[in-house]
């Protein structure tokens, strides 16, 4: 378990942790901000131990569905769920361009208070994979690095040299 | 069209992407991201990638550098050119290999939208959280 590749990413909201979560938990809300820049639609959200989250995103007369599937919430400190990308049943499909992209990632997300503030991680690890898919995350993840590792450093170079 | 599909993943991160590939997947045939991830995992291919974008090189003149055996060089040469990362002359004695950025670009684009969708959120929850916060003092 503790070799498989975890993408990490923190954030500090200026806000108290119980508000933070309302906006992950409370559908009218998070229709308001997940998802930059497309129409965002909470079809179900049943914040709950064995309860999903069916999303759908719109722009441009297209549609992308996603679903979540509880598996720990903690109020205001902490959610767990498994997390695929589906068709518009909600059935989890591959991805045609990856097909070696995890179908499920287990996403955690943690609310810290930090005095008047809330940390928040947010975490991705390959759930049930195969060793396909463990490898292409990986990849992928080593490409991205923590704020773009030495690979992405090298390829950086690359693309900028051939620009010039 | 073609502004239409740049427009998705100007806009949105992974998910918009996905379905920026499946078009772009009908209209050419790209070799899979999986293919380019799996290449540029290892350090020895993004050195051999580095020394390309200098220009054309043999198997030969690619292997000095790396104090590696030339069927070593070869097999990684394989493995990007299987990905999409590079070509062969196939006319010359030498064969000499030749960078192909395209299939490099779209796995950055991936990378990059696939952290630009959480970026763009969390700058929209920020705003989200500052209303609600005035929301609450107000009452």
């Amino acid at each position: 378990m503790t070799d498989l590749p975890v993408y990490e990413l923190k954030r500090l909201f200026d806000a108290p942790c119980d508000l933070v979560w309302r906006t992950w938990t409370e559908p009218e809300l998070v229709q308001r901000w997940y998802g930059p820049g497309v129409t965002s639609i909470v079809h179900k959200m049943d914040v709950r131990v064995g309860g999903e989250w069916l999303h759908e995103m719109q722009w441009g007369g297209n549609s992308n569905y996603q679903r979540a599937d509880y598996t720990e919430v903690a109020q205001n400190e902490k959610l767990i769920w498994l997390h695929g990308n589906t068709d518009a049943d909600w059935q989890v499909t591959a991805n045609p361009m990856m097909p070696d992209w995890p179908r499920w990632l287990t996403t955690t997300v943690t609310f810290t208070p930090n005095g008047e503030k809330c940390d928040m991680v947010l975490t991705w690890v390959p759930h049930n994979a195969s060793e396909a898919e463990i490898a292409c995350f990986a990849a992928a993840m080593d490409q991205m690095g923590n704020g773009w590792g030495k690979g992405m450093e090298i390829l950086a170079e690359v693309l900028q040299e051939l620009k010039a | 069209m073609a502004r239409f599909i740049t427009d998705f993943t100007r806009v949105d991160g992974v998910w918009l992407l996905y379905n920026h590939k499946v078009m772009e997947s009908m209209t050419t045939q790209n070799p899979t991201l999986d293919a380019v991830f799996g290449a540029l995992a290892d350090p020895t291919r993004r050195a051999i990638l580095a020394q390309l974008s200098q220009g054309d090189a043999s198997v030969n003149e690619l292997a000095q550098p790396f104090a590696m055996s030339q069927p070593a060089v070869s097999k990684h040469l394989k493995v990007l050119e299987n990905a999409g990362l590079v070509e062969r002359a196939i006319d010359k004695q030498r064969r000499p290999a030749r960078l192909k950025a395209a299939p490099m670009k779209e796995a950055v684009a991936w990378l990059e939208d696939f952290k630009q969708f959480w970026t763009g959120s969390f700058d929209q929850l920020d705003d989200l959280l500052t209303t609600l916060k005035q929301e609450r003092k107000d009452d």
